[in-house]
């Protein structure tokens, strides 16, 4: 009984709360007031902070079961943060920036013997506040939320032709994703500083033999098992198989190359510049490690793409030492920004975190497409003819590989054993994983693989007795 | 040809003259057979094409392949398989008669909406020393349908008088420094 009656109150509670809830710019600033972070904030309340950011923006309003905790949370702020609806004492604080900023609109000084502020200066302070509020977003914010719009709008539209049949829409966006992507990707680039070269004049080791024959670019994909681990039924160490969330969209912040690729043969890299590079790699003596050159059995020179060599370097570097500098033969690059494909890589991550917090499967399916499709078809594609750049999709996919060995790093660092590392995202970890990593779909996290059927994969290794 | 360019190469620029490029990106809109020709998947696919049409055995006449009509039959029932050198004049033969027929679909795609828009990447100057370095950039083109249909057709009739004019008459459109663009990188477009 008294249970039934705590929920009772609890729920009574919540809607007196809801019914005083603080507007959306009054939430920012308790929270500000407080010096709390937004993951502070979501972690405590349970939500992912974009939703958090949503709140605090109006986009959207708290709903139950997290509105309970995140409205408690307000009003405890709004205990120690009272709201300053009056003039503070002068003594208190430096005068309002009102008077700095506004010279001409005269503003009457707050003495503490007129507790009420007249309604010119009222209005001086809302409309400083808003002058304030509108300077903090700046076009490149209003160009990226215009941008996302551009996704969103094409789901709203499939969606209404499809009468809201999830299943049809996808595919119908699925279909659009490469020339929609391509749209976005052309919009970004359109206050940018550098032109790039969409068709450049490629070398022969960027060229296919034939239509479906692979170029000469070693990718650095990995597909490595722990050789001192088998996998057996009563192994004592648990294995959890572990995936990487949207590797490609991450992996869209690499260095590379804006113009077309030049040939130089001074054997020293330049970390301006970006290319693929001959090299013979150094031998790799690590065998609870995964070697950062993937699977490659044939010793001897290879061409390697600018990611693989930036961790190749950073690995020979005083920082590690895990082996010895690669030898640089040749190198075909052109100078090169980090930044390139970062403006599109944000635009469709925000999106996808927010179709991911508010259980949006069309949204984060057409995205998925978005930025798999534009990686995949960026080299010589008949079904991406806007840009012919196959030097690009060989870094984009060496750098999602390059941060899969990173990741495989960090857990062997953190005392992790690394079982296998495979493909684009996949890592299988004994030990607990959860000192290591955040679970969750976030890019910065990873996520427990499943089977078909939706399990989740763990499995137990034994040590092989050698 | 047109430009300053008196000595295309003396200070070690490199690229290809603008009519090649032009020709080399409208030929690499063809598609076809993927099978190589040395292929017996790669014949039979060469043959079936070439025996569907009376512009078929036109192609294989111009192309010198003298064989009776049995000698033909053997080889479409996979009786005989043609030596290496009619294979080579097979290969010739059905990438004549492909280049011809699909002209009239590369006319459209380069065609509708208004023409094609082209990107145009400068010679290569990197081993030029500095002093004797032209200021050039990534250029854009907007190519016209009707100049369009002109290139298609020289291209098809391998006509490089024609091409070369083209070229010139376009790369008039790129301002004062156009005659650098006579020779180029490469050029590209979406269509």
């Amino acid at each position: 009984m008294g249970g039934e009656l705590e929920g009772v109150e609890a729920l009574l509670a919540e809607a007196r709360r809801a019914a005083a809830m603080p507007d959306p710019a009054e939430r920012l600033r308790l929270r500000q007031a407080a010096g709390l972070s937004r993951p502070q904030v979501a972690g405590a309340v349970g939500v992912e902070p974009q939703t958090v950011a949503n709140w605090e923006t109006g986009r959207t309003e708290p709903a139950p079961p997290a509105r309970g905790k995140y409205l408690r949370l307000l009003e405890g702020l709004a205990e120690i943060h009272p709201t300053p609806k009056e003039p503070r004492p002068a003594t208190d604080e430096p005068a309002p920036r009102a008077a700095a900023d506004l010279p001409r609109q005269p503003v009457p000084p707050a003495a503490p013997q007129h507790p009420a502020e007249s309604p010119a200066a009222r209005a001086a302070r809302a409309g400083h506040e808003r002058h304030q509020e509108r300077r903090r977003t700046t076009s490149a914010d209003h160009t990226r939320e215009e941008l996302g719009q551009l996704v969103t709008g094409a789901v709203h539209e499939e969606l209404t032709k499809a009468g809201g049949d999830a299943e049809s829409a996808m595919d119908k966006l699925a279909k659009r994703a490469i020339p929609d992507v391509m749209r976005l990707f052309a919009a970004t680039r359109k206050t940018a500083r550098y032109e790039y070269t969409a068709y450049p004049a490629l070398p022969d080791i960027l060229r296919k033999p034939r239509k479906d024959a692979p170029d000469l670019i070693w990718e650095a994909r990995p597909s490595w098992r722990h050789p001192g681990h088998r996998r057996h039924p009563d192994g004592d160490l648990h294995v959890t198989a572990l995936d990487a969330n949207a590797a490609y969209l991450s992996a869209m912040k690499t260095w590379l190359p804006i113009g077309r690729l030049e040939h130089s043969a001074t054997g020293e890299h330049d970390k301006k510049r970006s290319g693929v590079h001959l090299i013979t790699p150094p031998p790799w003596h690590h065998p609870e490690l995964p070697s950062p050159l993937g699977d490659r059995e044939e010793a001897g020179p290879l061409w390697i793409t600018e990611a693989t060599l930036r961790l190749l370097l950073r690995l020979a570097g005083p920082k590690h030492r895990l082996l010895d500098p690669p030898v640089i033969h040749e190198s075909w690059t052109s100078s090169a920004t980090e930044n390139f494909l970062d403006a599109l890589r944000q635009i469709l991550a925000t999106v996808r975190a927010n179709a991911l917090a508010s259980g949006d499967d069309v949204t984060a399916h057409y995205v998925k497409a978005m930025y798999s499709k534009f990686v995949s078809t960026m080299g010589e594609s008949h079904n991406n003819r806007d840009i012919t750049r196959p030097d690009w999709m060989h870094i984009v996919r060496a750098q999602a590989f390059a941060n899969l060995w990173g990741r495989a790093f960090k857990a062997h660092q953190a005392g992790l054993t690394v079982i296998s590392a495979m493909g684009t995202d996949e890592l299988h970890l004994a030990g607990d994983w959860h000192t290591v990593f955040t679970e969750g779909r976030g890019l910065s996290e990873m996520k427990v693989k499943t089977d078909r059927d939706g399990v989740p994969v763990h499995y137990t290794v034994a040590r092989s007795s050698r | 040809m047109a430009g300053r360019w008196m000595n295309f190469g003396m200070y070690r620029a490199e690229g290809v003259p603008g009519r090649d490029a032009l020709a080399a990106g409208v030929e690499r809109m063809v598609t076809g057979i993927a099978s190589p020709a040395d292929t017996d998947r790669g014949i039979a696919a060469r043959l079936r094409y070439l025996t569907a049409s009376h512009a078929g055995y036109q192609a294989m006449e111009r192309a010198g392949i003298n064989v009776t009509r049995r000698t033909l039959h053997a080889w479409l029932a996979e009786e005989r398989s043609p030596t290496p050198a009619n294979r080579a004049k097979l290969d010739d033969a059905y990438w004549d008669l492909r280049r011809h027929n699909v002209a009239a679909d590369l006319k459209r795609r380069l065609m509708s909406q208004g023409g094609t828009r082209i990107e145009i990447d400068p010679v290569d100057q990197s081993r030029v020393e500095r002093r004797h370095r032209r200021d050039l950039q990534v250029r854009h083109l907007n190519v016209r349908p009707r100049i369009w249909d002109a290139a298609v057709n020289a291209w098809l009739e391998e006509d490089e008088s024609t091409l070369d004019a083209i070229w010139d008459d376009l790369i008039h459109d790129l301002g004062s420094d156009y005659d650098s663009y006579s020779y180029v990188s490469s050029i590209g477009w979406n269509a």
